[in-house]
């Protein structure tokens, strides 16, 4: 599943994630360093990568960093605050260069697995004593002095484990002979020695204490070790007990061999589960990694009498981490596609159905086909998967922003932030996050911290950005406590404007209210501000959230605050559908959005002389559309009693739609239709299905879409 | 100072108590049940413990859940931030997911096995425990 992939350690996140940051860095450095000064946004910017560089190496706990990198902040905080002019550009330029550089060393002695031990002193008192004149600088322009960088000190820790790459393999075989007595209890005591030094010990047979039969074995095959030790060869050969032993075999072995041997030892088990716990933490591990680990997930069995405990597990020294083009992403994306596509065209082939055909070795290999392609897909999938982390950075800076300059006190908080999804849809929702985001900090919160303390609320606004992942969608909020929305004005306005029916207030429901505000041409704010209200905004962001299957959910109340939800599915090319027939043309819906399936005789069908019909069910009473009408299709049922009535749902409405019959359900490959054919209101794609016919995908928000305008 | 040691590995268990015991009186545990029988028991007679160097895969309970208990403990028993026990997860999985999970449960510190002497004595100085 998609974490199974993600499992670098903190080092190794660290060493990316600072990589990454300093790369970005010195191309701001590099494309100003013939300018005069740094504008406000390289400030900002130089500022947070320093900032969070000192933050995580201040957790890591390695301090030079932290302090070069503190110092440096400093100053680009001063820069921030008090904007002094004729600031020595070059040297500036320089100092920065000079600290990449620094932590750049460090950050490869570490990957290297040495110490990062430079010196960082004179780097840093060069760095005070630009502080100093920086500070100078300022008071002599008459700039106020800002309060002092406050700096938070760490207060949880991750003490990296030491660097595994002085530890020694060895393969230890012990003969003893054949006259030895309690051969199993010179073998433990040869383990019990072992440990002392040992960072991993693996025996076989490993039963040694247990089974007093261990003892023939011993002798006749001899006893067999792993052992990863920090130890030299002759340490060891010291601590182990060689009176009554015929011949000991010490091989010390590369890592690699180390790594192969230790499976070896674990097939040499008669019962895998056995394998040392090992194994059994492997299993722990993968389950764990399959929704991220939890607490609980890592319980160890109780240790079976005798049997060796790795106290270490081996680790990689680095996991590599590529780039990769995304178009090369997007094109294994779409061969697995086509990949799922064609197994559906062997395995669904017609050529099967011929009566009297032996098939059992082809369901069994076709299921294992299946399970292959299904597991390619989920590593596709979570190869694409990105954590929110950098959209989330922006929104924090539009509301540092947004805020300042509408003289706003605003508290931005974010919860989590490390949620993945696709990275298309990131690319999709950045924009209408930022636009939500801005509209919470210009409208959302009051203008004047009286008018919220006046109602017992914290002068402070505060925001909230939360991203969760939930039953295969992505759920991301912009919570406000502001002002809320007003039923009344929206309703107004809306009237107003001439964007709704004239219909009474109550004739719509809270929802449908709060929706008037993504109706194209729609601002409830007087006077258009620089950051929101052009009245282009909501509309278009429901448009782009649609264009990728979402939703926007809002709920308010009035002088408590709004929430504006977007629901995203995890991801966009492969839906789970239902196949349905009418007349010869089979049509695909989303299994998520069909309520169910019906059979209703003719007296359910209500038909309006406008020719609109509805079907009651229930007492409910819901729109009715017949594909066959809506698309020309020949060859179809008319009368709804001899066919099936599917009753879909999209965003809380609801339509009934009369198909032939039922076909089956599969994974579908969503395509788009083609550019050359037309756009169809209702259609929102096409796939291709096992016998190589096309079905067209239903669109159920351009259904009740459609039906709306024809109302 | 008090500590808590839970570790259910020989070794390991030997290791962490020579090391632990210069700081303070070290009692060791074997599994995660018996670490918050002990944290409850040191609570209950108003001697908590100043530090838990707490294993993560151990029997009956692991170290996370055993984490997550001590700290519900001392919510539910009105603990202060200030006086809670301090935490150091000592452990081999060191995924920046379990770290961070362990991070958001409370601990406050985690150290990769093999572990950093220095480093760990490093983040006792700075949790002011030493």
């Amino acid at each position: 599943m998609a974490e199974e992939f993600n499992t670098e350690s903190m080092l190794d996140i660290f060493l990316y994630e600072s990589g990454q940051l300093l790369e970005k860095l010195e191309g701001i450095i590099l494309e100003k360093q013939d300018a005069d000064c740094f504008d406000d946004d390289d400030i900002n910017e130089i500022f947070r990568v320093m900032h969070t560089i000192k933050g995580s190496s201040g957790v890591l706990m390695y301090e030079n960093i932290t302090k070069v990198t503190h110092k440096l902040e400093d100053v680009f905080y001063y820069l921030r605050e008090s904007h002094p002019d004729d600031v020595p550009h070059m040297e500036l330029v320089e100092k920065v260069l000079a600290v990449s550089d620094f932590v750049t060393g460090e950050l490869d002695k570490l990957k290297n697995g040495e110490t990062p031990d430079g010196d960082e002193k004179q780097l840093v008192e060069d760095l005070d004593e630009f502080l100093g004149r920086l500070k100078g600088e300022i008071t002599k322009q008459g700039i106020q002095m800002p309060q002092a960088n406050k700096h938070v000190e760490p207060t949880q820790f991750y003490i990296t484990p030491v660097a595994g790459d002085d530890s020694h393999f060895y393969r230890i075989s012990i003969h003893y002979r054949s006259d030895t007595q309690m051969s199993n209890l010179r073998a433990y005591s040869a383990t019990y020695a072992l440990k002392e030094v040992a960072e991993d010990l693996l025996y076989t047979p490993d039963d040694i204490l247990s089974n007093e039969a261990s003892a023939d074995v011993i002798v006749a095959e001899g006893f067999h070790m792993l052992l990863q030790t920090k130890s030299s060869k002759e340490e060891v050969i010291a601590l182990i007990d060689s009176s009554e032993a015929e011949e000991i075999n010490f091989d010390e072995l590369s890592k690699e061999e180390y790594g192969r041997a230790l499976s070896e030892f674990g097939r040499e088990e008669a019962e895998p589960a056995a394998a040392a716990p090992a194994a059994t933490k492997d299993e722990n591990n993968k389950e764990a990694k399959k929704e991220g680990p939890k607490p609980g997930d890592y319980v160890v069995k109780t240790k079976e009498a005798g049997k060796g405990k790795t106290l270490a597990k081996n680790q990689p020294k680095q996991q590599s981490i590529i780039s990769v083009n995304v178009e090369k992403m997007d094109a294994l994306m779409d061969l697995i596609g086509e990949l799922v596509i064609a197994e559906a065209v062997v395995l669904q082939n017609p050529d099967l159905k011929v009566p009297g055909l032996e098939l059992s070795n082809f369901q069994k290999a076709s299921g294992q086909l299946s399970k292959i392609t299904t597991e390619l897909q989920e590593v596709i999938m979570s190869m694409r998967m990105m954590p929110l982390t950098n959209t989330f950075q922006k929104m924090r800076r539009i509301v540092f922003d947004v805020s300042r300059k509408l003289g706003k006190d605003i508290e931005l908080e974010v919860i989590g932030e490390n949620t993945e999804v696709d990275k298309n849809i990131i690319e999709h929702i950045t924009d209408p996050l930022m636009h939500l985001v801005r509209n919470s900090v210009d409208h959302g919160i009051e203008e004047n911290p009286e008018d919220r303390t006046s109602i017992g609320k914290p002068a402070k606004g505060k925001i909230t950005l939360e991203a969760k992942n939930e039953g295969g969608k992505v759920y991301i909020s912009v919570k406000d406590d502001g002002k809320g929305l007003s039923k009344e004005k929206l309703y107004q306005k809306a009237l107003d404007k001439g964007l709704i029916e004239n219909k009474a207030m109550s004739e719509f429901t809270e929802k449908e209210i709060f929706r008037f505000i993504t109706l194209p041409g729609f601002s409830t704010k007087e006077e258009v501000t620089e950051y929101s209200g052009r009245g282009v905004g909501m509309d278009v962001v429901v448009k782009n959230i649609q264009s990728i299957s979402g939703r926007l959910d809002i709920s308010s109340v009035e002088f408590e605050g709004s929430e504006m939800t977007l629901v995203i599915p995890l991801t966009l090319a492969i839906i789970n559908g239902i196949v349905v027939q009418v007349g010869n043309s089979p049509f695909v819906i989303e299994t998520a959005s069909i309520k169910e399936f019906v059979r209703v005789g003719e007296d359910s069908l209500i038909s309006e002389p406008s020719g609109e019909e509805y079907i009651v069910l229930r007492g409910e009473c819901y729109p009715f559309i017949r594909l066959n009408q809506r698309y020309d299709l020949p060859d179809s049922i008319d009368k709804i009693e001899e066919g099936i009535i599917v009753v879909l749902e999209h965003e809380g409405s609801q339509v009934c739609v009369l198909i032939d019959k039922l076909l089956q359900e599969q994974e579908i490959v969503v395509k788009p239709i083609p550019s050359y054919v037309r756009k169809v209101k209702g259609l929102s794609g096409c796939t291709q299905l096992g016998d190589g016919s096309i079905a067209l995908i239903l669109d159920i928000a351009g259904l009740l879409m459609h039906d709306g305008e024809r109302r | 100072m008090k500590i808590l040691l839970a570790e259910d590995d020989f070794a390991s268990r030997k290791f962490m108590d020579k090391q632990l015991s210069r700081y303070g009186e070290c009692d060791v545990m074997v599994d995660g049940e018996e670490a918050v029988d002990a944290f409850m028991m040191a609570l209950e007679d108003g001697e908590p413990y100043d530090l838990a160097c707490l294993d993560v895969m151990m029997p009956v309970m692991d170290g996370y859940q055993v984490l997550k208990a001590i700290r519900d403990i001392e919510a539910q028993k009105g603990i202060p931030k200030s006086k809670r026990v301090k935490v150091i997860m000592t452990t081999a999985l060191n995924d920046e997911r379990n770290v961070k999970m362990a991070f958001e449960l409370g601990c406050e510190a985690y150290a990769g096995k093999p572990i950093d002497v220095e480093k760990f004595e490093k983040v006792l100085k700075k949790l002011g425990l030493i």
